[in-house]
């Protein structure tokens, strides 16, 4: 199993969508962190001033914004070998494809690591830096430090996710099109509508937000649960992908 | 091989077919497109799964081998990622199987790619990509090496030199090599033995040898004289079928040995003496005809059987 997580990390650091991913990931979340920052205490935006619990926490909780790239990495991940039909010479390599599913599983999973500690750890300098100037720079502790944590492991989820969901879709493009139109369409309906928000909590977006915990939110599920809730999904995803995989015929 | 049969819907890709690969041979796998030939090979390495049927290594299916690349290479299609270069390619491979990196810089030199190792796969030649694809099969050194159509989209300096370098693998160095192509003269030269399918069933399976005994004088032979109408009368009267053109005969199913003394007995002055199509090739014409996936009635034909013969 080592080699073959080796291997997946010589595939992933042998070209460059790895660094596109994090170049985005950094400047999205230094860009919320710094909107966040600037807007705080105004009272049309709703943001709590600097200084306060609350202000930090949303601050700090915007890396979390990134579990999309860290998604689409993993999908990325998953289904490049169908598009490059490199399928073919891996599973001649390793024909037991499950071995092949759980391998990519732990290299993704485990290349986040450093990836959420960079686009984290960019998010606190921005605001430590911006915050501090207009006041008050966030503490490293407590609750800071908790939202800062959880985001960080929201991103290595998001990434486990996303592997899951391109071995069983295989499709590149309509794994990433079906990824974001769920993400910021179908869940954002299923929130504000009366009907179904009940529903959110159990659902990957509810995951996340219970676990990066905002304020004034819907019915969520505690910290711990949604980040249970969203390895839980990552984990069926890979399943189905794994069970699709070792049956479907490499054509 | 026994027995392999498998459908995509309703379509019969391959229909009970078996045949055995001799150790130490090149074994030459043809048939027209659509026969099944890569369906089969599929199925061999395990990536397809038949519906009915087994096919083993010694004994051994595929997905069974307990170090799959270092006993059988696989040439199936030239899949790379663009972006990633011919080395990194290789050294994914030998990461997942466990051989030391250094070996894709070893396969690299044997393929004739040293120089282009460092270069994006993407920006690689039909011919490299080709080269690139062998590279990958020969990295874990195995004793069978699976080629399929491998001459597809080579020069005819490539196939010269896969021609060389396949018979270098089998015969110097004493592996075994089945290698599929729908050309018969593309591996003519090259194969020890044939298996040939049409239309997912075995035609014909056999050593070249025999092949080509069989075909000895099926093939025509073209001659050109200026006694070429004194020639022609001798021929007929002989019973040899034969066209006359001008100045030019066409003769079927003699060889160009057996035409050349009877002119020489006959005291006929040849200018010209020729086989106008090898016995092989209208052997295996005659094989295969009508059994590709997409057979089409012969230009002219309007009888809708005169394809299916």
């Amino acid at each position: 199993m080592t080699r073959l997580v080796r291997a997946e990390w010589t595939k992933l650091f042998t070209t460059r969508v790895w660094i596109g991913m994090l170049a985005a990931g950094v400047l999205l979340t230094a860009g919320f962190a710094v909107l966040m920052t600037a807007f705080a205490g105004n009272a049309d935006s709703g943001i709590a001033p600097v200084g306060t619990a609350e202000f930090e926490q949303t601050a700090l909780a915007q890396a979390s914004g990134a579990t999309i790239l860290t998604l689409i990495l993993g999908i990325i991940g998953a289904t490049q070998e169908y598009r490059h039909r490199t399928a073919t010479p891996t599973f001649l390599t390793t024909p037991r494809r499950g071995s092949v599913i759980v391998a990519k599983l732990i290299a993704y999973a485990l290349a986040a690591v450093p990836f959420a500690v960079v686009v984290v750890a960019v998010n606190y300098l921005v605001v430590a830096v911006y915050a501090g100037a207009r006041g008050a720079a966030p503490s490293l502790t407590g609750d800071n430090l908790e939202v800062m944590t959880t985001s960080g492991l929201a991103l290595v989820i998001y990434a486990v996710i996303g592997v899951g969901l391109g071995a069983l879709m295989r499709n590149q493009v309509g794994a990433i099109v079906a990824a974001l139109v769920y993400l910021f369409v179908v869940e954002g309906v299923i929130r504000s509508i009366p009907a179904t928000s009940g529903a959110y909590k159990w659902l990957p977006g509810g995951g996340l937000e219970a676990m990066t915990a905002t304020f004034d939110g819907p019915d969520l599920l505690g910290a711990w649960q949604g980040g249970l809730l969203l390895i839980g999904y990552g984990l069926l995803a890979a399943l189905l992908g794994t069970l699709l995989a070792v049956r479907r015929d490499i054509v | 091989m026994r027995g392999l049969t498998k459908s995509f819907g309703a379509v019969r890709a391959v229909t009970d077919l078996g045949f055995t690969v001799e150790p130490g041979s090149v074994t030459g796998f043809l048939g027209p497109n659509g026969a099944g030939k890569t369906t089969t090979l599929r199925m061999v390495l395990g990536l397809i799964t038949p519906d009915s049927g087994t096919a083993t290594f010694d004994g051994v299916p595929y997905a069974a081998l307990p170090d799959p690349i270092r006993t059988v290479g696989a040439v199936l299609e030239t899949a790379f990622h663009p972006a990633r270069s011919g080395r990194n390619h290789l050294r994914v491979y030998c990461r997942a199987a466990g051989l030391p990196v250094e070996r894709a810089d070893e396969v690299l030199l044997q393929v004739g790619l040293a120089d282009a190792g460092g270069r994006r796969a993407g920006s690689y030649s039909l011919g490299m990509r080709q080269r690139l694809a062998l590279a990958t099969a020969l990295l874990g050194d195995p004793g069978v090496l699976v080629l399929d159509e491998p001459a597809n989209g080579l020069d005819p300096e490539g196939i010269q030199w896969l021609r060389g370098f396949l018979r270098h693998l089998a015969h110097d160095q004493g592996r075994t090599v089945l290698v599929s192509s729908h050309l018969l003269s593309e591996v003519e030269q090259t194969v020890d033995r044939v298996v040939i399918v049409g239309a997912g069933r075995l035609v014909r399976e056999g050593s070249m040898a025999d092949l080509r005994a069989g075909a000895d004088g099926a093939g025509t032979v073209l001659v050109r004289s200026p006694e070429v109408a004194r020639l022609a009368e001798l021929l007929r009267a002989d019973g040899v079928p034969l066209t006359l053109d001008g100045a030019a005969l066409t003769v079927t199913g003699r060889t160009t040995d057996e035409i050349g003394a009877r002119a020489f007995a006959a005291g006929v002055e040849l200018h010209e003496l020729r086989s106008h199509t090898s016995g092989l090739e209208e052997i295996y014409f005659q094989l295969t005809a009508g059994q590709g996936q997409f057979a089409a009635p012969s230009p002219g034909t309007t009888d809708p059987e005169g394809a299916s013969r």
